[in-house]
C-alpha cells in the first residue's frame, strides 16, 4: 500500500497510460483512503456506498487530473462532489434512520480544509447538533431529539435544512 | 472478508479491466477551443453585419469606449479561463481570479452613471430600446461560439460546483459578444456601452446560471 502523495501520482500516471496493474494498486490505495476520508463525513452504512460511487467517477474522469499537480487534492475534489451529491439525495428522501457509531478519520491536510468540525461551526448550532447526531453519530431521530430538547418534527426540519446550507458551504469551499 | 468488501473487490477489478489509456485533458487545448468559439462568433456577426466604419477604415476607437473594450475583453478571458480551470479539479484550487475582472468593469456602470447626471436627456435617450436593444441581442448572440466552447469543454470535464460553472460560462460568453458587438456597433456613448453591452454579459451569465447547470452535472 503506498498512500503517499508521490507514489499515489505516479500510479495515477501510470494508470493513464493505460497501465492496469497500477490502475488496480491505485484503486485499492484510493479505496482506502476514501473509506478514511468519508468516515467522519457520512453514517458509517453509507460509506462503502459512497466509496464505490467515487470509484466509479474517478474511473470516467480519469482524463482530468493534471500530472502537473498532486494527485490527493483531484481525489479529494471527487470524493466531495459524491458527498456532496449523496447529501443531496438523503435530504431529498430525507433518509432517517438508526445506525452504528462513526469510526475518527486521520488528520491530513486534504481532510482538514473541509473538515466537518470546521463546516458545523458554519451552521446554526441547532441544525449542527442535529446533523452531528444522526448523520454522522448515527443516532436515531427519537434519540436525538430528547438530546436536543426539540420534537422529532423539528430535528428533521433541521437535518433538512442543515444538509442543504451544508452542501452550499462545501461548493464554495 | 464481508460481502462490500468483496463487491467493491470486484468492482476494482472491473474497473482496471475496464481501463484504456487516456489523454489527460489541456487548459491549452482547452484555450484553443475557446479561442475558435470567439473567432466563429466574431466573424459570424461581422460578415452579417459589417464592422464599425470608422474601425474599417483603419482609425481608432475613441478612448473611453477602447478603454471599455479592453476592460471587458479581460473579464471575458478571466472568466473564460477560470471556467476552463474549473474542468480539472482539485481541493484547494481557487477560480475566482475572474471576479477581480468582473470588480474592475464596474468602472463602466458607474462611468456611465455620472456621465448620466451631466447628460441625463441623453442618458435616458441612449437607454431607450429601440437605441440598444439590437446590441444586446447580437452581443448575446455572437457570446454563443464561446459559450458552446466552454460547455463542451466542461461537458467532458469534472467541474464540482455546475451551478457556479455556469454563471462563469455565462459571463465569459457575454463578455465575448460585448467584445465582438463593439467591433460592429459605432456608437462612442458610454451609458449605451455599459447599458446594453453591459446588459449582454449579465443577461448571458443568468442565462448560464439557470440552464446550464442541470447539464454539467456528472
Amino acid at each position: 500500500m503506498s498512500l503517499d502523495e508521490p507514489s499515489l501520482a505516479r500510479l495515477m500516471a501510470a494508470s493513464q497510460r493505460g497501465d492496469r496493474a497500477a490502475y488496480r494498486a491505485l484503486l485499492g490505495d484510493c479505496r482506502q483512503w476514501l473509506s478514511r476520508y468519508f468516515a467522519r463525513r457520512i453514517a458509517p452504512h453509507h460509506i462503502d456506498d459512497l466509496v464505490q460511487e467515487t470509484l466509479v467517477s474517478m474511473h470516467r474522469k480519469l482524463a482530468t487530473w493534471d500530472s502537473g499537480r498532486p494527485f490527493l487534492p483531484w481525489l479529494a475534489a471527487i470524493a466531495r462532489y459524491r458527498w456532496i451529491d449523496m447529501l443531496r439525495r438523503q435530504r431529498d428522501e430525507a433518509e432517517l434512520g438508526d445506525n452504528d457509531a462513526a469510526v475518527g478519520a486521520e488528520d491530513e491536510a486534504v481532510h482538514a480544509r473541509l473538515s466537518i468540525d470546521h463546516l458545523m461551526t458554519l451552521l446554526p448550532p441547532k441544525q449542527a447538533q442535529a446533523i452531528t447526531l444522526v448523520k454522522i453519530e448515527g443516532a436515531s431521530i427519537a434519540e436525538a431529539s430528547k438530546i436536543c430538547g426539540q420534537s422529532e418534527s423539528l430535528v428533521k426540519v433541521n437535518i433538512h435544512r442543515g444538509l442543504k446550507k451544508l452542501a452550499q458551504l462545501i461548493e464554495s469551499e | 472478508m464481508t460481502m462490500s468488501d468483496a463487491s467493491i473487490d470486484a468492482l476494482i477489478d472491473g474497473l482496471a479491466d475496464d481501463l484504456e489509456p487516456v489523454k489527460p485533458r489541456r487548459l491549452l487545448f482547452g484555450s484553443l477551443w475557446v479561442a475558435a468559439g470567439w473567432l466563429i462568433g466574431a466573424a459570424g456577426l461581422l460578415w452579417l453585419l459589417g464592422m464599425r466604419h470608422d474601425l474599417a477604415a483603419g482609425a481608432m476607437m475613441a478612448p473611453l469606449p477602447m478603454l471599455a473594450f479592453w476592460l471587458i475583453v479581460a473579464l471575458g478571458l478571466s472568466a473564460a479561463w477560470s471556467a476552463l480551470r474549473m474542468g480539472l479539479p482539485g481541493v484547494g484550487r481557487d477560480y475566482s481570479g475572474w471576479r477581480w475582472a468582473g470588480l474592475a468593469s464596474l468602472a463602466l456602470p458607474l462611468t456611465a452613471i455620472f456621465m448620466g447626471f451631466g447628460d441625463s436627456h441623453g442618458a435616458i435617450e441612449a437607454m431607450k430600446p429601440q437605441n440598444g436593444l439590437r446590441c444586446t441581442i447580437d452581443g448575446l448572440i455572437a457570446g454563443l461560439g464561446v459559450g458552446a466552447a466552454l460547455f463542451c469543454w466542461l461537458k467532458a470535464s469534472a467541474p464540482t460546483s455546475p451551478t457556479r460553472a455556469g454563471w462563469v460560462i455565462g459571463i465569459a460568453a457575454g463578455a465575448a459578444g460585448a467584445t465582438i458587438v463593439a467591433l460592429h456597433c459605432s456608437s462612442g456613448d458610454m451609458v449605451h456601452i455599459a447599458f446594453w453591452h453591459g446588459l449582454a454579459v449579465g443577461l448571458s451569465g443568468v442565462a448560464g446560471r439557470i440552464v446550464l447547470p442541470r447539464w454539467l452535472r456528472w
